[in-house]
């Protein structure tokens, strides 16, 4: 059985932007999500940050707030985090962002900067480098049947592997004219520590994720669990 | 931890089938030459390593095409095998149509090939791992970590990536891509050349292996991934990031640095990368000189799928006593340390490490043993 526990929560959906420590609600829900500015979550200027496409600044921002909430944003020295981001969509948005800019001249005109962010892992190289953190850094597509893969991947990488903490979440924005919501919400979970743990989030041997005890089927139900555990 | 084994294996490359590619490779072949199924007009390269008969029809890819021949050759799999698919871009040609002709996406998704897939070989679980260039690497990792660890009994590894107008462009405009066939770890390098090609590796339980009758064709002794934290397109001079999967790789496999006999290495044919790798080499094993080598000037960059097709060279490797020639190489770059040549080179008993790396500054590191019951 692999354990490990909650220690932060980051969110960013169309019904707006959270952290656990506060006082707001999760919610994932259709519509427009708010302007993706660097101020949602950093104070410090970031000149790197106008370069990144719209998935990209959506998954940094939520694993920024999400690092807030656990107390790990601050950093000297480079950790051995890992960060497992389940998407649907991945860069699907900026691969025809991209491909619009190789369609006019034969290519000619094809965008260097966009193309670095065809892929649905690069954001979580952003993220590594904004936080020093030196773990994996895997996108994870999970099939209908694999749902909440990414966080056992996650608690893999703390239990067989050593990482010092892992981020999981899910990370999407989905093609214009889907009605499936936009959003990036990620838990921080650190090792598990011995003796009774309020907050610990376990995979059962047939993969199933328990949150303090309670079984949760999907990212949306763990992350409002969480954020409800967050505040007892 | 449980023995992971390497039971069986199918690789379709520019070279041919897993065979073909092994001997090809080893006589010195090359699978580059000219890109025929999109306009090359606008690029700085022509040539691709590219798979000849691959067909895109109604709604199908050009993938599907090369599943079709991967899986062909493939054999009965063990019941609750899991799957990881390891793409980075699976049907991307869809989305070119799709832009081209309609101005949506296509099926492009990775989720409905996933499923496909799924269905098809009657496999649990499957989910796809992108980590860009590394993506088999740490899926193979992931793979023999879920049975080293008594999460799964059997997990079917698949890299799989077409040469496309999507990435071609790309590399292109970021002056990533050598106008002529790429020369790995050579002194005058200047970047890479792409490939397609698809990788399908089996991993299974020494228990569960003997009990249905299977043969060990390597042991996957060690694992490890990690990132630079430097650089979303560009590598670590240091090579910090590979330094650390190695080094977690000879900690799961329980082994010195001193027990690596080669390297198959990631050798893209870029100025930086392969710089990147010699350091990161040298910081692991001095002036050791452990013989080195790179497909991908025979092969070009498949990508997603680097990671299992030279995990499977690998395995050939190990079982021949030689590592293939590294087409391309003239002049070796002054950094690499041991042998790095044109011609094959002879493998001593050992442990053969096999890197790749990739954008978002993800390294991933494997240590494949003979395939000996011990």
């Amino acid at each position: 059985m692999l354990k490990g526990e909650l220690l932060g929560i980051g969110w960013l959906t169309a019904a707006g932007t959270g952290r656990g420590r506060d006082a707001a609600e999760f919610a994932l829900v259709p519509g427009e999500l708010s302007e993706l500015r660097r101020q949602l979550a950093f104070t410090e200027p970031d000149r790197r940050f106008g370069r990144l496409d719209r998935f990209s600044r959506l998954g940094v921002l939520a694993m920024a707030l999400a690092l807030q909430d656990a107390g790990l944003d601050r950093w000297e020295q480079k950790r051995r985090v890992g960060l497992f981001a389940a998407t649907r969509f991945g860069s699907l948005g900026t691969d025809s962002d991209y491909f619009a800019t190789v369609l006019p001249e034969q290519g000619r005109l094809a965008s260097p900067n966009l193309f670095a962010y065809t892929l649905a892992n690069t954001f979580l190289g952003e993220a590594a480098i904004r936080f020093g953190l030196t773990g994996p850094g895997v996108a994870i597509n999970e099939g209908g049947n694999a749902p909440l893969e990414s966080l056992v991947a996650a608690l893999e990488g703390l239990v067989w592997d050593g990482l010092e903490a892992s981020v999981a979440g899910f990370c999407d924005l989905p093609p214009r004219g889907s009605n499936e919501p936009p959003g990036a919400a990620f838990l921080v979970v650190g090792p598990d520590r011995p003796g009774k743990n309020m907050k610990e989030i376990k995979v059962l041997p047939d993969r199933s994720v328990e949150l303090a005890g309670v079984p949760v089927s999907g990212w949306p139900e763990l992350v409002a669990a969480a954020v409800r555990l967050q505040r007892t | 931890m449980k023995q992971v084994w390497l039971t069986d294996m199918a690789v379709s490359t520019s070279l041919g089938d897993l065979e073909s590619t092994w001997e090809r490779l080893l006589a010195g072949e090359s699978g580059i030459g000219p890109v025929g199924h999109f306009s090359v007009d606008g690029y700085v390269s022509d040539r691709a390593a590219t798979i000849a008969g691959l067909e895109a029809t109604g709604d199908r890819s050009r993938l599907d095409t090369l599943l079709d021949r991967l899986l062909a050759d493939l054999p009965p799999l063990p019941a609750k095998t899991r799957l990881l698919l390891a793409t980075t871009k699976g049907r991307i040609d869809l989305l070119e149509r799709g832009l081209r002709t309609a101005g949506a996406t296509g099926n492009a998704e990775v989720t409905p090939l996933l499923d496909d897939l799924q269905r098809r070989l009657g496999v649990v679980g499957g989910v796809n791992i992108n980590a860009a260039c590394a993506s088999s690497t740490i899926a193979l990792a992931r793979g023999a970590g879920m049975i080293a660890h008594g999460a799964a009994e059997a997990v079917l590894v698949i890299g799989v990536d077409i040469v496309s107008e999507f990435v071609f462009s790309g590399f292109s405009a970021l002056k990533g891509m050598s106008p002529t066939p790429c020369r790995p770890f050579d002194a005058e390098r200047d970047g890479l050349t792409l490939g397609e090609g698809g990788g399908a590796v089996l991993l299974m339980a020494r228990e569960a292996a003997e009990s249905g009758g299977r043969e060990p064709k390597a042991l996957l002794s060690g694992w490890g991934v990690a990132s630079d934290a430097h650089h979303v397109t560009a590598p670590a001079r240091d090579g910090c990031g590979l330094v650390q999967a190695v080094r977690q790789a000879l900690q799961v496999a329980g082994a010195e640095a001193e027990a690596v006999a080669g390297i198959s290495a990631h050798g893209t044919g870029t100025p930086f990368n392969d710089a990147m790798e010699l350091t990161a080499f040298r910081t692991l094993f001095g002036d050791r000189p452990v013989p080195l080598h790179g497909v991908k000037g025979a092969l070009g960059h498949t990508l997603g799928a680097a990671g299992v097709i030279e995990a499977a060279m690998a395995v050939r490797s190990l079982a021949s006593g030689q590592l293939p020639p590294t087409i391309g190489l003239r002049t070796p770059d002054p950094l690499a340390a041991g042998p790095v040549s044109a011609e094959p080179l002879s493998l001593d008993e050992g442990l053969l490490l096999s890197t790749n790396s990739g954008f978002g500054g993800i390294n991933g590191a494997l240590l494949l043993g003979k395939g000996e019951r011990c």
